[in-house]
């Protein structure tokens, strides 16, 4: 009998112990939910990573505001997508020349976690671009999530 | 008189067939409104230290949170087996502490009926439709329970599940699976408390 009591209160103590850290346990939204497409600069020629002297970079229909604003010696830029549309373009201004990005992808639901819930990721095709201060542009990792690869290389 | 000596070294062990309620799940509705979930279980002793065991149960779930609505429900089912590790001597069938391995299957429906997304160009909505599901996961249990009066048992077990298939692709995985708990990760633990009664079906001559 004894040993019945001492089991039903063990296992009670279990549950209730158990219980109140589950209870206790906070949600809240510890991943990334920014989509961005991270874009490293390039120097033609030795093809090592480079630094533009100053930068600026917005997307064209949304002037207001802008993405990098005359950022100094910055060889990493992350690129927002339009969610609602497969194509969306850029002004990049490098050292006073300026040259237009034009990316073309698809777009696709993700679920991230159950705290942070749903974002939109993309699958890029292609990328077009003028040529004034730009040499080539090469997509290394079509796919963009909220990881903050590198997705595309730009060699100036 | 040989006889008489192994007599007193034999007990009769009464093989059991058991079904218990869970209580823990609809006591967890009353604080969460969001998870409703019944399910109960059948075993039946093979041994003094081995069940056969299979739970079955119906969970449903809904979720809202600012930037999406979610809902999942669904049959779930895990068949394995219980490992009393208390000595037929003592547990004589009314204790049991051990655990169950068990191999678990769940056929649920989900559905995202909108998320939203925002980024610099301004936001976006979107909703995934409704489809059926069906997802693999393996249990180990560990637990206790104890008879409180003749052939009616209480106990708890705690429940480690491992994900091997929540039956969908990386980008829409569940939020949440009957029968496991959180989709999105690869372990979930879970918790019962049963109400028992059992039914004796054999007696087993047991060497102390």
């Amino acid at each position: 009998m004894n040993f019945n009591i001492s089991l039903y209160f063990l296992s009670l103590y279990f549950i209730l112990s158990v219980f109140s850290i589950v209870s206790c346990t906070p949600e809240s939204c510890r991943e990334e939910t920014e989509i961005l497409a991270g874009a490293t600069f390039y120097k033609t020629g030795t093809g090592k990573i480079s630094a533009p002297d100053t930068l600026t970079f917005l997307g064209i229909g949304n002037e207001d505001s802008l993405l990098y604003n005359k950022a100094l010696k910055i060889s990493v830029i992350y690129i927002p997508l339009d969610m609602n549309k497969d194509t969306c373009r850029f002004a990049l201004t490098i050292n006073k020349e300026s040259d237009t990005l034009t990316f073309i992808y698809s777009t696709y639901p993700h679920l991230i976690s159950k705290e942070c819930g749903y974002a939109f990721f993309h699958y890029l095709y292609e990328c077009r671009f003028t040529k004034n201060i730009l040499d080539t542009i090469i997509i290394r990792n079509p796919v963009v999530t909220n990881k903050n690869e590198e997705n595309i290389r730009i060699f100036f | 008189m040989a006889a008489v000596a192994q007599e007193k070294d034999t007990i009769l062990f009464p093989l059991k067939i058991r079904i218990g309620a869970d209580v823990f799940g609809p006591g967890y509705y009353l604080a969460d409104k969001n998870t409703f979930a019944v399910e109960g279980f059948l075993s039946a002793d093979r041994n003094s230290t081995i069940s056969y065991a299979l739970d079955a149960g119906y969970n449903k779930f809904s979720y809202s949170q600012y930037n999406y609505e979610y809902n999942s429900s669904g049959l779930f089912m895990r068949l394995g087996l219980d490992f009393n590790i208390i000595s037929p001597s003592t547990s004589k069938g009314r204790y049991f502490a051990g655990a169950g391995l068990k191999y678990g299957i769940s056929l649920y429906t989900h559905e995202t009926p909108l998320f939203n997304d925002e980024n610099y160009w301004g936001s976006s909505t979107g909703s995934i439709e409704k489809s059926t599901k069906l997802a693999h996961f393996i249990e180990a249990s560990p637990g206790i329970r104890t008879e409180l009066f003749s052939n009616f048992s209480i106990g708890w077990s705690i429940r480690l599940k491992l994900l091997i298939s929540a039956g969908t692709g990386k980008d829409l995985k569940p939020v949440y699976i009957p029968g496991y708990g959180n989709g999105t990760k690869s372990f979930s633990p879970g918790i019962n408390y049963y109400l028992i009664w059992s039914i004796p079906y054999k007696e087993k001559q047991i060497i102390k």
